[in-house]
């Protein structure tokens, strides 16, 4: 895979996580009630969504064709 | 002991700690290079990367103005998990370009970043004014912190101006010797203190105060419906001032000078995993989210000076915890508020002189320049300080202030890295446009339109300016911007 599709793939995978978290996509999420693993929904959908994007990130990374690149220059 | 005896020896004690992890730090390095001073050779390992970038975001801000958000807004306190866990993601695609550049051209600050690229003295010299400006706003809220929460644990026993001055007279010191080194591994030592300590303390506040957390959530939701959403009936913030405090701080994040010149300091192997294990810094706040809810209907608001004050006023007045939790507390708070403190100092003093300085007096050697910055070390410390003791203004008011024109750097940073037809007079122009039209409208203007951020309202004319006059105009060097979006 090239760098550049590498960079595409990364931005636009991340941007998906980060819409759900903002206007107008977040009202999916924004309610008090129900209550999961104790946690109102609106906070357990900020936390679920973070946990993903650390997630995809981690894929990311193994997928990554220059994560063990050695200064080039 | 009284309580406020053991809190005080605990934070003391914690002082001295960080004051000769700090000074040790710096020790067996070349004390007259200013590539060590400033970025630490380039060569700073994963863990203490981890906790450089990690101790930066864990500040006095999320000690006490994270649980005060939560108390006094609710819901929209979700905006700092957020932000902190998303900000720091388009480090990995930028973070190493930007280390392959200043290597290059053996650069470390944002001025000279940007100045290699459009060329001129204007645009570092502003650059340099901004982030001197910003950053002695920032420092200002770490240090209100640190004194405050000196004052409040020794129950008033230690004056405002004396905590400010113990705490952050130590990160003057280390900084100033130590540089970029000492800076770092003093935040490996706070950062681990400040995540135990929001952990322990946060559920054991909660369980005292409503024995469990589904538990409050639920007797909240009663009590307050609106309250744990955004933009409805009984909500504190409109959507899209949620949304557009977000982005503001996303895109402000990495072009704040201590977090954009770390990208000098390692390689991109560490960059990238720097970047992977990140987010769970944002999970680590969400106890100190925790304590702010567990406060809502147990305190009333009108016993406050302000919401920041809520966390230690939980612990002193309102529950009975022994003296230790004080110590333990304060030493965290100062932990966090001190981790912060160094970064900026550092990068502050480094951005001053390499952006004004040695552009208003071009030939300084080496030498004179690492002297400079020690000396911009003290200087930096004691402006700060002095606005501190004696300016008023809310924690967070004042850091959403700086963010607002910080992130006007981003069009220019952005434009070097990825544009070959970004030029000089509209990165200038867009820049002073979008500072301000960010201070217009946040600091004259009663209300913005659309409720949205000053911040943002900046950042669009900024990057409508940049368009349009980057169309009309020349790049001069055609080269070096080649160079700057072909690297990496």
């Amino acid at each position: 895979m090239s760098k550049k599709k590498f960079t595409t793939i990364y931005c636009l995978s991340l941007l998906i996580p980060l819409l759900l978290l903002l206007f107008p996509l977040f009202s999916l999420g924004n309610r008090a009630t129900p209550i999961v693993i104790g946690l109102p929904f609106s906070v357990f959908w900020v936390i679920l969504w973070i946990i993903i994007a650390f997630l995809i990130v981690l894929a990311l990374y193994r997928i990554d064709p220059d994560k063990d690149e050695t200064e080039g220059n | 002991m009284a309580d406020w005896q053991i809190a005080m020896v605990l934070m003391i004690g914690y002082l001295i700690v960080a004051l000769v992890i700090g000074v040790m730090a710096g020790k067996g390095q070349d004390k007259g290079s200013l590539n060590e001073f400033a970025v630490a050779g380039g060569k700073l390992g994963l863990i203490v990367m981890w906790f450089l970038m990690g101790g930066a975001v864990f500040s006095a801000f999320s000690f006490l103005g994270a649980p005060g958000w939560a108390y006094s807004q609710g819901a929209p306190a979700l905006y700092i998990l957020t932000y902190t866990a998303f900000a720091i993601l388009p480090w990995y695609i930028i973070g190493p370009k930007i280390g392959k550049i200043g290597r290059k051209y053996n650069i470390y600050t944002v001025s000279g970043f940007l100045k290699k690229r459009f060329g001129g003295r204007l645009l570092p010299i502003l650059i340099g004014l901004i982030a001197l400006l910003a950053s002695i706003q920032y420092l200002a809220t770490q240090m209100k912190g640190m004194a405050y929460i000196f004052n409040i644990m020794t129950e008033g026993r230690i004056p405002f101006w004396l905590g400010a001055l113990l705490s952050y007279g130590i990160v003057v010191v280390y900084v100033a010797t130590g540089g970029l080194r000492a800076a770092a591994w003093s935040d490996v030592f706070q950062g681990l203190l400040m995540i135990i300590i929001s952990w322990v303390v946060g559920l054991a506040i909660v369980k005292q105060l409503h024995n469990s957390v589904s538990g409050m959530f639920t007797e909240l939701i009663e009590s307050n419906p609106g309250f744990l959403e955004i933009g409805n009936v009984g909500s504190t913030m409109s959507p899209m001032a949620y949304t557009t405090t977000i982005l503001v701080s996303l895109i402000g994040f990495l072009m704040w000078p201590h977090l954009f010149s770390k990208s000098y300091a390692s390689n991109a192997r560490t960059i990238k995993k720097t970047v992977l294990i990140y987010p769970v810094f944002a999970l680590f706040l969400i106890p100190l989210l925790l304590v702010g809810f567990a406060a809502v209907n147990v305190v009333n608001s009108s016993e406050l000076g302000s919401p920041d004050e809520i966390l230690p006023y939980l612990i002193t007045t309102a529950l009975s915890l022994p003296g230790w939790v004080y110590g333990l507390v304060g030493a965290g708070a100062l932990a966090a508020a001190m981790s912060t403190a160094d970064a900026i100092t550092h990068s502050a003093s480094l951005e001053f002189t390499d952006g004004v300085i040695k552009n208003i007096k071009a030939d300084i050697s080496d030498k004179s320049t690492l002297l400079i910055m020690r000396i911009g070390v003290f200087v930096i410390g004691a402006l700060a300080y002095f606005i501190t003791v004696f300016g008023g203004q809310g924690l967070i008011a004042l850091l959403l202030g700086a963010y607002g024109s910080i992130v006007q750097f981003a069009p220019g940073v952005y434009g070097a890295l990825y544009s070959k037809r970004a030029t000089a007079p509209a990165i200038i122009t867009g820049l002073i446009v979008g500072t301000v039209v960010n201070y217009y409208y946040q600091l004259v203007a009663p209300v913005t339109p659309f409720d949205i951020h000053a911040g943002i309202l900046g950042l669009i004319c900024n990057v409508v300016i940049v368009i349009v006059v980057s169309a009309l105009t020349q790049v001069k060097d055609v080269k070096i911007a080649a160079e700057y979006r072909n690297i990496g």
